[in-house]
Parts: structure tokens; C-alpha cells; sequence
């Protein structure tokens, strides 16, 4: 570097969060002493629109060159910074930014130790700033269309948004057919409107939208690039049925040889299909599939004379020579909206869910409760004897949720509701049962929760505060063993049907989701968030969206709510038709790099390419980093054993002089 | 070991067009001595041995070789380099395909099944130097010197090389032409010095480094032997920033050691060329076995075995064992 370093040291108080424990001004009196430093000021809240001012200002004046902001993370008030001192004329990237606060003030109570520690960051941080480069941000263009994965109710309200803006959206389901869990609700608290009279009407959009095209049945195989440009590659599975000629009559399910014979995924096991099914009568796109798992044909290869589907079905659809088909296309934004798993109630074999018939999960009795479910909708249970009503009911709630011996810290946070909902609608049909919901605590936090909570118990809901140890058969009855610790009675509860509130899990298959997108979760295995409070549907990697409930559990407004945020922001890249690419990347020196490959394997997002390149007439091979993927993170850095990929701005030359300063080494 | 066949086929092999010359050993210019040669033609054939004192590896020699600016116009010359190699020296081979250091197209790989090497300092210290032409020969289990007509049998033990003693890989590898019949393998010594090492404790391990690291007189000839010390710009010459200082003590000399053997983690294929050449005779062999037998006890992976493998040190899975991380 040429110029002079004229250093800016400015020193945030951030209200009383760093100034209680670090004594700022004697840390500014000891930057002004440092080499090069010109200014030193300190200021209640620096980046205030006053704070960013005193720094511009001073650029002008003193035509500083360099700007050190000893604050908070950089990951708070970095780009601020940056913002402001490029408009006072200077690169943006000649910015040091010293956490005084997270790694110092916060973590230290005593204010001699607090202030000596940010005189060592500030020192370190001036030794750094001289030696920064300008950089530049660069802008690529942005497929203007969007990737949704997952067809539930955060998938399709996603995708409905982004189409009706009026960009192109492939919208990918797993299953054969569009809806999610909230096709398989009854009806949705608190309101008590029914789950499908709100979603189809949304299902049909989205298969019939222009903008949309609806991949079902499906699954995201690959998904490479970098915002505004991944590379999506999707494998549509044989159904077996010829998706144009279908029209969805049923007489292949009709006249299957195996008709209702295995367990329908929709009415969760208690309903029956045959190999040949629709998912549910208002599955969208309303189109039969083969279950290559159960089809006599397909797994024995043989059925009777020959398939009677194919017999039957006059429009000629079934198809058993049908392969996988793999679609490729280009998107500017993903959005993830892969839902979740109900909690696995055998995991808690204290309530005998495996043993015991009549001890059901919530999502069951949705189904039960259900007019379009196996019993269309009357509450009908065998008690070993014979099909009865139920006269005693218990509900159990937190049934894998707020509980760590299955390692489930958090609250699911629907089922207080969904319960109070079930024992509602429980009462509806059956008026002379009795009814008890054994609870820990009750949650009604959301709109028109409380006052839904009240009506049920209105309704002659008790409720009974204590968590069951245990159920067990007695006669032809079920026994709950429980303390009520209101009154701290023991209890041994004898009732003819037990539903587990079980809360909601992240999904068994997440992993090979977050391989795809090199997401992270959070402690309780969802997945997380860029920051819990300001972006919360983003994501670590740029371009790549959560919404619902992949990212925790949530009820339906909520999940809708953040659809309708992760349309946004995915929109956003599209919409501007450009996206900006950070200038903090790895670069590589091609006159060291011996093309090893070594970065090229260890980048989590194969950012980095081998290419060969013309050294002094012979053809050679270095690593090239692709500037659009790269995220910076300096993974590669340490695996070069020749030290020629290094990320701008954290370059050797630049940190060593830092953690030297630090005095860690001389 | 049939020389009639390695100089047929070496005769064979430069004879070729596409091929720059073959790199194998020769008699050196006195007593024990053995050269490395480059034969551009039948001519050259004539001088190629092998023999239990063509210890050195050969390997090195592919990416020693200089791509010295051309002039504009010229074309690089792309004929293929051969190569004699060992059991040992063709693992390097090996793993220089891995690291792309070399690619498949560019080497022919002339393979020498390999009985054992002798240490020459061992044979020094019990027969004695000598100035005069002589020779060693394979010769049963064991060793045969020739010298002024005299035969004297040598037994195997007596004289071979440390890294012969531990030898998993006699035969080549990977080869294009092998030389003779693979050799039958021997069951390979405890990992000598290692153990012992390990049943040390911390201090006892650090006061004999001490000791071993106050001997290095930095003169780089391990890094410079190494077949897989190859970068054109090695990190430990560079000056800005400067990772160790050019001052030879033990600080700095420590720095040096134990940077070469992390670099070579995963990557050492144990020719012991390091251990052999060193003027101090720091026992190198046995930081780089130690390190070998954590990658290869640890996550189950041997370098310089298969080509397609994915580099050990750029490669990751999420169960990798990590307790050893402080």
C-alpha cells in the first residue's frame, strides 16, 4: 500500500453494555497513542444515525483512510459500518470492526480486565486495518423463478405467492399428492373451520396456475449453484399410471387384486387402501398412483392373468413399463418447506401405544373424528368385545415434547390447542362421555386461544393437572396411572380411549435435505435460522428460504405468516433480476498452487474448481474459486499445504500481525 | 531379479516416441554407490541395475524436474517419464496420482518387486567402506556381498533396512511393466521405536524431541528427498509471513519438524528417504510411522494404495473420530 495509513478508532459505549464493564475512554486515550491512529473518539451508540455521522465527518476532516469500530460482532453492525464509511468516499472494506461487547464486555464483570482485554482487540485491530485491501462487490444476474420443496400448506401458500407476483415456481412433492398434515386435519383450532374446505381451494390453484408447475411425487435430487442461480435437478417417480391419460375415475382401485389391503398413509394406517390409490378423494393432482411396494404386479411380477387395473382402466393409463424421469431447471431462490413427523408414540413405551389399540395419537383421532375418515367421522373403538362409544376419554399432552428423556427439550406448541380442539369436537359427538385432558401447563398464547381454552372447559372438558406415569389394561379397560398435583391425589383412572397429544419432531429424511442445501439445525434438530430474531426465514446459505414447519413447530397462521415472508425475501433476487456477491472471498495464488484438488474436496460449497491454466508455456492445473459460491468461510485455507488460497480480508499476512499484537507471540 | 528382462523392456520402453526418457538406478562411481540415471536411449540401458543398494526413491525425480519458462511458440514437451519403482517407492506414485502431483498419462511405471534393501551404513559398519567396486546381491533369504572375487553371505537381518523390516507393500502397487515375479511378503516387524515412544510420557517424548530437534541443522535435505514435499513454493521458505524464522535452534527447528510431519499426515507412505538422508541421523521415520498409524488406526485409511481415493486430508465425514482434539 502506497497511502499512509490515517486510522479512525471509534469506541461504542453501546449504552451501558460495554461502558459498565470497559472504561471507553481511557481505551480511546490508548488507540490515539497507537501508530497510525489520527482520531480517537468514543460515543454512546455508534451506530446511530449521530454515531455514523462522527465517523463520516472525520473521514472528510482528517481524511482518515482506515476505520476501526470497536462495538459488537461484526455480524450485528458490519455491513452498518460499511454502509457509512463508503459514503463518506472510502472502500467499504477498510473497515475493522472490534468486539468489545460479545467477547469482552459481556463475558467480563470486573472493569480493569474488561478494559485491558479491549485495548489488546483494539491494538490487534489496528495492526489488521493497515493491511486490508480495497475490495469490490460484484453483481450476476438472477433466474427469475423459484424452487419450492414441499407441498404442504407453507410450500403451496409459498409457491401461490411467488407465481401470483408473477414468477415461474416448480413447486416439488414428495407424495403423490399436494396438501401436506393440514389435508389430513378436521378441523383447525381455534376458528373450528375445516382444515379442507381452506386448503383444497388452494391445492387446485396451485396445480392450475399458470406460473406453477407442480412436480408431485418427486424428489430434489441435486441442487448445485449459488443464489439467483442454483442448479436443480429433480427425479419424478413412476407412478405406473400415465399422468396425461388419468382421469381419475378409480376403477383400477376398485378392481385391484389387492384391494384395501394396506394401511392408507393418509388416515394413518386405520383406513385401508389398495396398490393402485389416491392418496385421499381431494389429492391434487387427481391422479392415480401404483405403490411399487405393495403392486402384486410390480413385486411378484406377476397378478392373476395379467393386472386388472390395466383391465379396467378405459383410458389406457396404467403403465408398468413407466421409469423414473430426472427434470433439470435453473432457479434463483430455493424454498424449503419440508414439514415434520408427528412424534413416534412408541418411543414412550410407558403408554402402551404398541400394545394397546385404544390408546391413539392426536393425528389419529384427526383422522377418526374426520367425516371423510375411516369411520366417516363417528367415534366407534373395539374394546375387545365388541364396537362401542366410548364413555370415558383421556387426552395426554406433552407426549414427546418439553421432554428430555426423548430428547425433545422444546414445546410443540399446537397441541394444547389441537387437544382442546379434539375434546371440543369429542364432545360434539359424543355428549355423555366423559372427557379429561391430563396436562402439564396450557399454553394458549395465540389469537383467540384463551378464550377457545374457556369455551372447552365450559363444555364439561376437565381438565387435570399431572403428567401420566403409566398406562395399563385392566379388564376391558384402560387404566391411567397419574397424581393429580393440584390436590396431589394419586389417581388410577380407568378409561375406554387414550389420545397422546404427541407434539412434532423435525423428519426422519431431514438429513438428506440438509445435505442438499448444506442447511444446519438448531439444538432441537430443526432447521435453523440466519438469526432467530431478524431473519428468521433465511438461512446460512444465500437464496435458500425455511418456511413452516422444517424450521419448528408452528400452527397454521404461523406457518402461513412465514410462507408468505419466505415468498418475500425469496422474491427479492428475483424481482431485482440481480444479485450482489460478497467481495470477501478466497483467492487463490495460481503461481503457488500446485492443483492438488485439496480445497476443491474440503469446500462445503463447491465454490472451487481445478482449471488449467498456461504457466510460462506449460499447461498446469490451480485452483480457481468461484467468486458467486464462495462464502468466505476459509475452510479451504488450512488445507492448503502451500498456503496459496487464502479468503481476502483474513488473508496470513493480514491476521498474523493481529493475533501478534493480541501478544500471544512475538 | 532378472536384468535381462528390465533392460529389455527399459530397451522397449525409450525406444518409444512418446516417451522423454526412463529414470532407474545405476552402479555409482565407487564402492557401495548407486546413482540415479536418466536413459534417453537403447544405448543408456546397459547401466540399469537394480540390486538391494538401490535404496533411494526415484519417485522424487518427477516433480524435481523444473517447467522453466518457454519461449513463445514452443510447445511443452509431454512425452512421458519412466519410472523404475519399488514396493515402497511405487505407494508414492501412488499417491501423487491421488494429489494430481502427477497425472496417469504422464508416467510409465516400471515395477521392481523388492526383497529387502540394505541399510549402507549397517553394511559399512560391519564390512567395512571401500572405495573398490563392489556388488550386493539378493542371494536366498539373505544377502550376498561380491568384493575382489570374494562371495560373503550376508544373513538378511544383519544389514536390512529399518523400513524393509516394516515393510507391508514389497511388491509395486501400481505398475505398467513389472520386472520379474512378485515377491512373496513377510510378515512385517512391530512398528520399531514407535511403541516404545508412546509408553514414554509427555515429558519423557518432549526431552527425547528435544534432544532429536537440537541435532537438525536445517539443512532441508528430508523435505528436499521427499517424494511428496513438491510445492514449487514451499510454505517454510516464505518470508511474509514468515512461519519460522531461518534461526537454527530448537524453537524454530521444532516449528520446522513438526510442520513437515503434519504435512505429511495422511500422506507419508513410509520410503523413509527423510530418515535416510539426514546428516544429523534424527530418527525422522519414526514421527511420520507414528502419524501414519493414528490416520491409519483412527479413520482406517492408508495413502499411496488406490488412485481414485479422496485425498485424506481434504476429505471428512461426520463420525470422524475427533478426541484427540483438546
Amino acid at each position: 500500500m502506497t497511502e499512509k495509513p490515517k486510522i479512525g478508532v471509534y469506541v461504542c459505549h453501546c449504552g451501558i453494555n460495554i461502558s459498565a464493564t470497559v472504561d471507553v475512554e481511557t481505551v480511546a486515550d490508548y488507540a490515539l497513542k497507537l501508530p497510525n491512529v489520527e482520531v480517537a473518539r468514543t460515543y454512546s451508540y455508534m451506530c446511530s444515525d449521530p454515531g455514523q455521522s462522527l465517523i463520516k465527518n472525520d473521514i472528510r476532516e482528517h481524511g482518515l483512510n482506515r476505520v476501526i469500530v470497536a462495538s459488537c460482532s461484526p455480524r450485528m453492525h458490519e455491513p452498518t459500518f460499511r454502509k457509512a464509511i463508503k459514503e463518506a468516499g472510502i472502500n467499504p472494506y477498510y473497515l475493522e470492526m472490534a468486539n468489545i461487547r460479545e467477547q469482552c464486555s459481556w463475558v467480563h464483570h470486573d472493569i480493569d480486565e474488561g478494559t485491558a482485554k479491549s485495548k489488546k482487540l483494539v491494538a490487534a485491530s489496528v495492526a489488521k486495518v493497515r493491511l486490508l485491501e480495497a475490495l469490490e462487490s460484484k453483481e450476476v444476474d438472477a433466474e427469475p423463478s423459484a424452487l419450492v420443496i414441499g407441498a404442504g400448506i407453507a410450500g403451496i401458500q409459498a409457491a401461490l405467492d411467488i407465481a401470483d407476483a408473477g414468477f415461474k415456481v416448480y413447486l416439488v412433492e414428495k407424495t403423490p399428492s399436494v396438501g401436506g398434515r393440514m389435508a389430513q386435519l378436521d378441523k383447525t383450532f381455534p376458528t373450528l373451520d375445516c382444515s379442507a374446505c381452506i386448503l383444497t381451494p388452494k391445492m387446485v390453484d396451485c396445480a392450475s396456475h399458470p406460473n406453477i408447475e407442480l412436480l408431485s411425487y418427486s424428489e430434489v435430487e441435486e441442487i448445485g449453484g449459488y443464489i439467483g442461480n442454483f442448479d436443480i435437478k429433480v427425479r419424478k417417480k413412476a407412478r405406473y399410471v400415465d399422468f396425461d391419460k388419468c382421469t381419475g375415475c378409480g376403477d383400477c382401485a376398485a378392481e385391484c387384486r389387492v384391494k384395501d389391503r394396506f394401511p392408507s398413509e393418509f388416515d394413518m394406517g386405520m383406513g385401508k387402501r389398495s396398490a393402485v390409490y389416491l392418496p385421499f378423494p381431494q389429492a391434487v393432482p387427481a391422479k392415480y398412483t401404483i405403490d411399487p411396494e405393495s403392486c402384486l404386479y410390480l413385486t411378484k411380477g406377476k397378478c392373476g392373468k395379467g393386472p386388472k387395473c390395466a383391465e379396467v382402466c378405459q383410458a389406457g393409463a396404467i403403465n408398468f413399463d413407466q421409469v423414473d424421469e430426472t427434470v433439470e431447471f435453473r432457479v434463483g431462490a430455493v424454498i424449503v418447506a419440508t414439514g415434520f413427523d408427528p412424534f413416534d408414540a412408541s418411543r414412550k413405551p410407558e403408554y402402551g401405544y404398541s400394545d394397546y389399540p385404544n390408546v391413539i395419537t392426536g393425528m389419529e383421532m384427526e383422522r377418526l373424528v374426520s367425516a371423510s375418515g375411516p369411520t366417516g367421522g363417528k367415534i366407534k373403538i373395539f374394546n375387545g368385545k365388541e364396537e362401542i362409544e366410548p364413555k370415558e376419554v383421556a387426552f395426554i399432552k406433552c407426549v414427546g415434547s418439553r421432554d428430555e428423556s426423548v430428547g425433545n427439550e422444546y414445546c410443540s406448541r399446537v397441541c394444547c390447542m389441537y387437544v382442546a380442539k379434539q375434546a371440543h369436537l369429542l364432545r360434539d359427538k359424543l355428549p355423555d362421555a366423559n372427557i379429561r385432558v391430563y396436562y402439564m401447563d396450557v399454553r394458549a398464547f395465540g389469537k383467540g386461544f384463551e378464550e377457545f381454552y374457556d369455551r372447552v372447559r365450559r363444555e364439561n372438558v376437565r381438565y387435570i393437572r399431572g403428567n401420566p406415569s403409566e398406562i395399563f389394561k385392566r379388564g376391558d379397560k384402560l387404566v391411567v396411572k397419574v397424581e393429580d398435583t393440584l390436590t396431589a391425589t394419586p389417581l388410577e383412572d380407568e378409561v375406554d380411549l387414550v389420545v397422546l397429544g404427541v407434539g412434532l419432531e423435525p423428519r426422519a429424511d431431514m438429513r438428506q435435505t440438509m445435505e442438499l442445501l448444506r442447511l444446519s439445525q438448531s439444538p432441537d434438530r430443526f432447521f435453523l435460522e440466519a438469526h432467530p430474531k431478524l431473519r428468521p426465514v433465511d438461512t446460512a446459505t444465500d437464496g435458500v428460504f425455511l418456511a413452516g414447519c422444517c424450521q419448528g413447530p408452528k400452527d397454521i397462521p404461523d406457518t402461513v405468516a412465514q410462507a408468505k415472508g419466505a415468498a418475500s425475501s425469496a422474491m427479492i433476487p428475483l424481482a431485482r433480476g440481480k444479485v450482489v456477491i460478497s467481495a470477501q472471498v478466497a483467492t487463490v495464488d495460481e503461481s503457488t498452487c500446485r492443483g492438488c484438488g485439496f480445497c476443491v474436496n474440503i469446500c462445503p460449497y463447491t465454490a472451487i474448481e481445478l482449471v488449467t491454466v498456461n504457466r510460462f508455456g506449460h499447461e498446469v492445473e490451480v485452483a480457481r474459486v468461484n467468486e458467486a459460491l464462495c462464502k468466505g468461510c476459509g475452510s479451504c485455507s488450512p488445507g492448503c499445504l502451500s498456503d496459496s488460497i487464502q479468503p481476502k480480508s483474513f488473508r496470513d499476512r493480514q491476521i498474523l500481525p493481529q493475533i501478534a499484537a493480541l501478544g500471544v507471540f512475538k | 531379479m532378472d536384468l535381462e528382462q528390465l533392460r529389455k523392456t527399459a530397451a522397449e520402453v525409450v525406444a518409444r516416441d512418446d516417451v522423454k526418457y526412463l529414470i532407474g538406478w545405476k552402479k555409482g562411481s565407487y564402492g557401495y554407490r548407486v546413482a540415479p540415471v536418466f536413459v534417453e536411449d537403447a544405448a543408456g540401458v546397459a547401466e540399469l541395475i537394480f540390486s538391494p543398494l538401490c535404496t533411494a526413491n526415484l519417485t522424487t525425480y518427477l516433480t524435481l524436474v523444473e517447467k522453466t519458462p518457454l519461449p513463445r511458440g514452443q510447445e511443452a514437451d509431454k512425452r512421458k517419464v519412466a519410472l523404475m519403482v519399488k514396493g515402497c517407492d511405487s505407494r508414492a506414485v501412488v499417491q501423487l496420482l491421488v494429489e494430481k502431483g502427477i497425472h496417469r498419462e504422464e508416467v510409465i511405471v516400471i515395477g521392481c518387486p523388492c526383497p529387502g534393501v540394505v541399510d549402507q551404513s549397517l553394511l559399512v559398519e560391519k564390512y567395512g567402506d571401500t572405495e573398490e567396486p563392489v556388488e550386493v546381491k539378493w542371494n536366498g533369504d539373505g544377502f550376498m556381498l561380491v568384493r575382489g572375487g570374494e562371495e560373503i553371505k550376508i544373513p538378511r537381518d544383519e544389514v536390512l533396512a529399518e523400513k524393509c523390516r516394516l515393510c507391508r507393500y514389497p511388491n509395486p502397487v501400481i505398475s505398467d511393466h513389472l520386472i520379474g515375479a512378485e515377491v512373496e511378503k513377510w510378515s512385517p516387524a512391530e512398528d520399531s521405536g514407535v511403541s516404545e515412544l508412546d509408553a514414554k510420557d509427555v515429558d519423557g517424548r518432549w526431552e527425547y524431541w528435544e534432544e532429536q530437534f537440537n541435532k537438525c541443522i536445517r539443512c532441508y535435505s528430508c523435505r528436499n528427498v521427499c517424494p511428496l514435499c513438491y510445492c514449487q513454493d514451499c510454505i517454510l521458505d516464505r518470508l511474509n509471513p514468515t512461519w519460522i524464522n531461518r534461526a537454527v535452534n530448537f524453537s524454530e527447528n521444532t516449528a520446522f519438524n513438526i510442520s513437515r510431519a503434519f504435512h505429511l499426515a495422511g500422506r507419508c507412505i513410509e520410503c523413509g528417504e527423510c530418515e535416510r538422508v539426514c546428516p544429523a541421523n534424527i530418527p525422522l521415520g519414526k514421527i511420520n510411522r507414528k502419524m501414519a498409524r493414528e490416520v491409519r488406526e483412527k479413520y482406517g485409511f492408508e495413502p499411496g494404495l488406490d488412485p481414485e481415493a479422496e485425498p485424506f486430508q481434504a476429505s471428512f465425514k461426520p463420525d470422524d473420530p475427533e478426541d484427540f482434539i483438546l
